[in-house]
């Protein structure tokens, strides 16, 4: 189609004006596309070739439509894969709660000094502990005893001291 | 609206709702990602469709928004051109003469692209995708003056900086 380039004049006047209609901007689209044109309307028809270049531009994606139908889709047998993963979005949860707890748990019986602990489960065994442990009792008892016999003698020697000055005493 | 009418009638705007997108975010995978959730948007409010006059801009619509929304989201302005080149082919070019062209292409992408969002956004609507001004004015929520001053701006921003181009051959 060739049109005279007064007309083109015309109309891009006007298109500049924004007093085209969308079938005259269509016109000036086509003119452009097409070749020959003249010298003072290089930079013009570089401007419309650009228009119609980014209309060509396109979602460039062949599963496009498919994800599209696959959101939009009611989901029937999708409910029990939800429960799933809701149940183990839970059981994440729950797991993770008990580590912390655990890993709580130890750092304070770490830290904290260890109590009295019964360590014996078989009655024969505490007993003989026990025993043994009186027996050790008893042993630095006796070891304390003889010591403490040692002493006495100190007391008998005072005594008898005490004795003989008495018995002066009562001469004088 | 069944999904039948939905695959034949509402999908095949996701071209220009792709493009749409993309004058925003920028980048091709942010667009296609706005025209899925426009889709979803569109299906989860089929019931209003039937009150909708012009549907295909109510969805332009959703796409804006929605880009605006992904805008103010990653906190990021988009004023870098679309970094794709133009595939520019013309049987009866030389080589050197397409290569004039493909630098042409830049420049004048380079120029639409430091325009102000909201004629950019015009511009977009009426001159590539060839929107009429109510169903602009219906997209971008503004009235027909705002719509005619923003074209006519963009327009002639975009005419003075060709003029001076073929003046300097800048």
């Amino acid at each position: 189609m060739l049109m005279d380039s007064n007309r083109i004049e015309e109309l891009l006047s006007k298109y500049w004006n924004c007093e085209t209609s969308l079938e005259e901007e269509q016109q000036l689209r086509e003119y452009f596309k097409g070749g020959d044109i003249p010298e003072q309307w290089r930079e013009t028809a570089a401007l419309f070739r650009y228009f119609e270049e980014n209309k060509k531009k396109t979602l460039n994606d062949v599963a496009f439509d498919a994800a599209v139908i696959q959101n939009v889709q009611p989901q029937k047998k999708g409910k029990l894969v939800k429960l799933f993963y809701n149940s183990m979005r839970i059981a994440a949860g729950i797991a993770v709660l008990v580590m912390a707890v655990w890993f709580v748990r130890k750092e304070v019986r770490d830290t904290t000094p260890q109590e009295v602990v019964d360590t014996y489960d078989d009655p024969q065994l505490a007993f003989e502990e026990t025993k043994k442990a009186l027996l050790m009792i008893s042993k630095s008892f006796g070891t304390a005893e003889s010591q403490a016999k040692k002493l006495n003698m100190f007391n008998e020697a005072q005594e008898e001291i005490q004795k003989k000055d008495k018995g002066k005493n009562s001469k004088l | 609206m069944n999904l039948e009418s939905f695959q034949t009638r509402v999908l095949p705007v996701k071209n220009k709702l792709f493009r749409f997108a993309l004058k925003f975010v920028g980048s091709e995978e942010e667009a296609k990602d706005v025209v899925q959730e426009v889709f979803i948007r569109v299906w989860n409010g089929r019931e209003q469709m039937n009150e909708v006059q012009n549907w295909e801009a109510w969805c332009m619509r959703i796409t804006r928004n929605l880009s605006l929304d992904r805008i103010r989201s990653i906190n990021r302005k988009q004023t870098h051109p679309i970094e794709e080149s133009f595939n520019v082919q013309h049987e009866a070019l030389t080589p050197h003469e397409s290569t004039e062209i493909h630098e042409s292409m830049q420049r004048i992408n380079q120029l639409i692209a430091s325009l102000p969002e909201k004629q950019r956004q015009v511009i977009h609507l009426r001159d590539v995708e060839g929107y009429s001004y109510n169903e602009i004015c219906e997209i971008l929520e503004l009235d027909m003056n705002q719509v005619k001053v923003n074209l006519f701006r963009a327009r002639n921003a975009v005419r003075e900086k060709l003029m001076k181009i073929n003046a300097y051959g800048l």
